[in-house]
């Protein structure tokens, strides 16, 4: 049988847009797949990721959408602000809805009825259909690496239904379903699922990475990885949810740099060829995490000991990621020295030393 | 859903018919006009820059500083030779208040703005034609009397707008204090002659040994010339009435460089040179006078400190690296010698009120300091001189009696420079002095074309506050030093001691502007937006553009703005009773509205066969 040749698109990574001194993003490209017209919150962070992933793939993409914030509030009336082909698949099937039109592109190449390039196929799961209902047609996907790029839009919650507790809420998060009370003061108990290491760890030959909506031409340059990668790959990035993490609209952003300064989201890449992490990305500085919590209404029933607890978390996320400590950090695992550190002057301190 | 390459029949374009149009890239997803949802308009407004505001001239800095970043140099220089007729001066010469107002100071260390100007200066003079070319000829005369800073400025500013220019200059080359009063290791003389030959390019007689009150009077001036910019300066040296002051070997300041300048001097100091008086003047002489050959140079000042100084610091510690000696808080009341000058009569001293604006107290009961010196240069002041001028022009300082707009009551004659002192009653500076030619200009201007003048209009709007602007986008970085030569070799010779900028070093400098206030094009509000709703046809400040009928008022864009150049403006204004909301009470039709005239008429159809 002879071998079919099937043209790929490579997309070129972007320039870094701190050039010594100055701060000036690379040239973008001009096609915008995500247009104005849609019913998400003002300062949406999934909106912001999705925008951003669809500029970076081009025109010649398709996207998958599950059930999710990103299906509810973008497609009503059957109107939808995508200018490439788009299709909506239940929150369970997201991995098997998209090896199914990566591998329907192979027949068709195969059977000579589509000539262009292979298109990017993107599937935005969010962190519900990515972590809980969907994982394991997901797990599928990525094991019989079709060639697609699976996103996660992580926002910690499922929130088109109005703010419910997943996998990915954090220790400490109040939601519907993890209400702080006299018996429970932390709100939520367990620990997020480390969603993204367990998709590295078990499907080794993708290409796995996580990413922030605070590191936008980062994020560009993953997604363009991914897809440059043949075969399966997962990105799982950090989106704010205006609503659920109860914050002023216009940090969103910001709060996409602080979650990784502050430790809680380690960024890093897993390499498939090498089958290692790289752990090269550093963020500006260190922080501590309250610095992060109190941007957030979300955590605003926490006491010391829950912060000191949550400081724990973000030191064991710097030691795997080989950085190494600083004393300020190690001191404030203890709930005695975080009630300082609530205070905006003595947090701010603690940033500078750090 | 997308409904790209599918052929759908006219009636089928409705919504429940269950196919609705594509989006476009243009017009965004019209069914959703999610405009009416916002509180607070973002808006692009570019406030003034404090080194704009601080400078005396209000160059702009920020401008040619983003320009210079892109490696736009030649646009640079033109942006610059809107305001600075003499950029390599002013790059060599100026005290830089705009480096002292820079926000990069608070927050590492300020950009060498002059270093940048400099570089951009020379990169003029190498040119073989300058950009900026005379105005249209409008036919009508004006003379400027001298051609020091406020007179160039003025000159060419005129000649720009189209005058038939002459200046009148009593030396015999022009260039007045830019050529009299600062030395050759500060302002090397060709660098001045080719901008001295730039003003001749434009147009503009220059008239050496032509002194007004001798050469020329007051009504030839009158009636030779349609107006006329009287810009003197203060020439004769103060005394310090000090007994035997007339003694040989008694020199003062700014003759002393002058004849230097001029390359007419004849004076050879001794090894012992004392230089009186505490300003940028007598910091000069004292430098001059180790490179004419003295060994031992003291400077006596009444200030108590070296703070006190009316100086540039930076020059202070070159001069003290230099290897002059300071003496605080004396006041010299004799002049001893047999017939030339052998030692000084020191008595300790202080200002009676405010330091360097009141009277000198001198303790005469002490017991005088003898101080042996073989020369003293005497350098605490200039004053005007002024005798051709009518008596009614002139103040009780004894200076031309000006209103603020720089005229000489309501005659077409303007005055500008150091003989006005508009403002602190200090000398100027040069940068302040072309900013007071440059405006005088214009309002010689207006009041020839018979249009009112208008008062100078405080900025309403410069960034101060750091706070306005998100720091997290801009690094720490270390200001670019520029190379001095070593105090050890420079003293002896009239080489320039501070050099200049390589091209990567005024870019990489350029670089660490924040712009404050000011949209640079860098796409972050484009990029960060969830909606996406910020436009822009071209990358260029200028041209971004905010759909009002998407946006929802998150902010994002306002908050992420790097040089704070976006704002938020509420869109209901209690106060004022403004509405600006365009979305909110005259609703997009968007879809909807276009589909409803058709589902009116969707009866009067024939019906189809489905």
């Amino acid at each position: 049988m002879a071998t079919i040749e099937v043209q790929r698109q490579v997309l070129p990574i972007l320039e870094n847009p701190n050039r010594g001194a100055r701060f000036y993003n690379p040239e973008l490209p001009q096609s915008e797949p995500f247009v104005p017209g849609h019913r998400t919150c003002a300062g949406c962070g999934p909106s912001i990721q999705y925008r951003m992933t669809s500029k970076a793939a081009g025109d010649n993409t398709i996207l998958v959408g599950p059930t999710g914030c990103m299906y509810v509030a973008n497609s009503s009336y059957l109107c939808t602000p995508y200018n490439i082909p788009w299709a909506h698949t239940q929150i369970g099937s997201a991995g098997s809805f998209t090896a199914g039109v990566s591998a329907a592109y192979e027949a068709m190449i195969r059977k000579g009825k589509w000539q262009g390039k292979f298109p990017n196929i993107i599937c935005e799961a969010g962190d519900g259909s990515a972590s809980d209902i969907g994982l394991a047609s997901i797990s599928g996907a990525l094991y019989r690496n079709h060639d697609c790029l699976i996103i996660c839009y992580d926002n910690e919650q499922y929130a088109n239904t109005g703010i419910q507790a997943s996998s990915r809420t954090p220790y400490g998060g109040m939601t519907t379903f993890s209400p702080p009370g006299p018996e429970v003061p932390e709100g939520k108990k367990l620990y997020p699922k480390d969603l993204a290491r367990m998709m590295a760890a078990g499907h080794p030959h993708c290409y796995v990475a996580t990413a922030s909506v605070g590191y936008p031409i980062d994020l560009m340059n993953k997604v363009r990885k991914g897809l440059n990668h043949k075969g399966a790959a997962y990105l799982m990035v950090y989106t704010p949810c205006q609503k659920g993490f109860v914050y002023e609209t216009p940090r969103s952003i910001d709060l996409g740099r602080v979650v990784v300064e502050c430790g809680l989201y380690p960024m890093w890449e897993w390499n498939p060829e090498k089958r290692e992490f790289d752990y090269s990305f550093r963020p500006a500085s260190m922080r501590p995490v309250s610095e992060y919590l109190k941007l957030q209404g979300r955590f605003g029933h926490l006491h010391a000991e829950h912060v000191a607890n949550m400081q724990k978390f973000a030191n064991q996320q710097w030691k795997m990621m080989g950085i190494q400590i600083p004393e300020a950090l190690l001191r404030a695992e203890d709930a005695k020295n975080v009630t300082n550190m609530a205070a905006a002057a003595e947090a701010e301190a603690v940033a500078e030393t750090v | 859903m997308s409904t790209k390459g599918t052929k759908i029949p006219d009636w089928l374009t409705v919504p429940f018919a269950g196919i609705t149009p594509a989006p476009t890239q243009e017009k965004g997803q019209d069914l959703f006009p999610t405009g009416n949802w916002r509180a607070i308009r973002p808006v692009y407004r570019d406030k003034l820059p404090p080194c704009n505001n601080a400078c005396g001239t209000n160059e702009k800095i920020q401008g040619y500083l983003d320009l210079v970043k892109r490696g736009k140099y030649l646009d640079a220089y033109a942006l610059i030779k809107e305001d600075m007729p003499f950029p390599s001066v002013t790059g060599r010469v100026c005290y830089h208040p705009c480096e002292q107002a820079c926000n990069r100071g608070k927050y590492d260390e300020a950009i060498s703005i002059r270093a940048v100007e400099r570089f951009l200066g020379d990169l003029g003079q190498a040119l073989t034609n300058d950009v900026v070319q005379a105005g249209k000829p409008n036919g009508k005369k004006v003379a400027v009397v001298g051609s020091g800073p406020a007179g160039h400025s003025a000159a060419y500013q005129l000649a720009r707008l189209g005058y038939k220019v002459t200046i009148l200059e009593k030396s015999p080359k022009a260039g007045g204090l830019n050529r009299g009063g600062i030395p050759d290791w500060v302002l090397p003389q060709n660098v001045l002659d080719r901008e001295v030959e730039r003003l001749k390019q434009l147009g503009i007689e220059i008239r050496t040994n032509c002194e007004v009150g001798k050469d020329v009077s007051w009504d030839d001036l009158k009636k030779n010339y349609d107006a006329c910019v009287l810009a003197v300066g203060l020439i004769d040296p103060n005394s310090i009435r000090a007994e035997g002051e007339n003694k040989e070997g008694v020199l003062y300041g700014l003759p002393f460089l002058r004849d230097i300048g001029m390359g007419t001097s004849k004076v050879k100091l001794g090894a012992r040179v004392a230089v009186i008086g505490g300003g940028n003047t007598a910091i000069d002489c004292a430098r001059e006078a180790l490179r004419q050959g003295a060994i031992e140079v003291t400077m006596i000042t009444v200030e108590g400190n070296q703070e006190e100084m009316p100086a540039v610091p930076e020059d202070l510690h070159d001069m003290l690296e230099e290897g002059v000696e300071l003496i605080h808080g004396r006041a010299c009341v004799a002049v001893l010698g047999n017939g030339k000058v052998e030692a000084l009569h020191l008595h300790p001293a202080k200002f009676s009120g405010a330091v360097n604006a009141s009277p000198i107290n001198i303790d005469r009961e002490a017991k005088p300091e003898k101080f042996a010196v073989d020369n003293v240069i005497i350098a605490v002041g200039q004053h005007a001189s002024l005798n051709w001028l009518p008596a009614e022009f002139k103040n009780e300082r004894g200076t031309i009696k000006a209103d603020k707009f720089g005229r000489l009551g309501d005659t077409n004659f303007f005055a500008a420079g150091d003989i006005v002192q508009l403002g602190s009653g200090q000398p100027l500076m040069v940068v302040n002095a072309v900013g007071d030619g440059k405006r005088v200009a214009f309002n010689l201007d207006k009041v020839l074309r018979g249009e009112a003048l208008q008062p100078r209009t405080i900025p309403v709007d410069v960034i101060f506050d750091l706070n306005r602007m998100n720091m997290t986008y801009f690094p720490h970085f270390p200001r670019i030093q520029q190379t001095l030569l070593p105090p050890k070799t420079r003293k002896k010779t009239q080489d320039e001691v501070i050099q200049s900028f390589t091209e990567e070093q005024a870019v990489e400098e350029a670089n660490r502007c924040f712009s404050c206030g000011t949209c640079n094009a860098c796409d972050n509000c484009y990029l960060v937006c969830p909606e996406p709703c910020i436009a822009r046809p071209e990358r260029s400040n200028g041209l971004y553009k905010i759909l009002v009928d998407y946006c929802k008022g998150c902010r994002v864009c306002i908050e992420e703005c790097p040089t704070g150049c976006l704002e938020g403006v509420p869109e209901l204004d209690f106060d004022t009773g403004v509405v600006r909301m365009d979305t909110a009470f005259a609703i997009t039709p968007g879809l909807h509205g276009r589909q409803a005239e058709q589902l009116k008429h969707l009866d009067e159809r024939a019906p189809k066969n489905i």
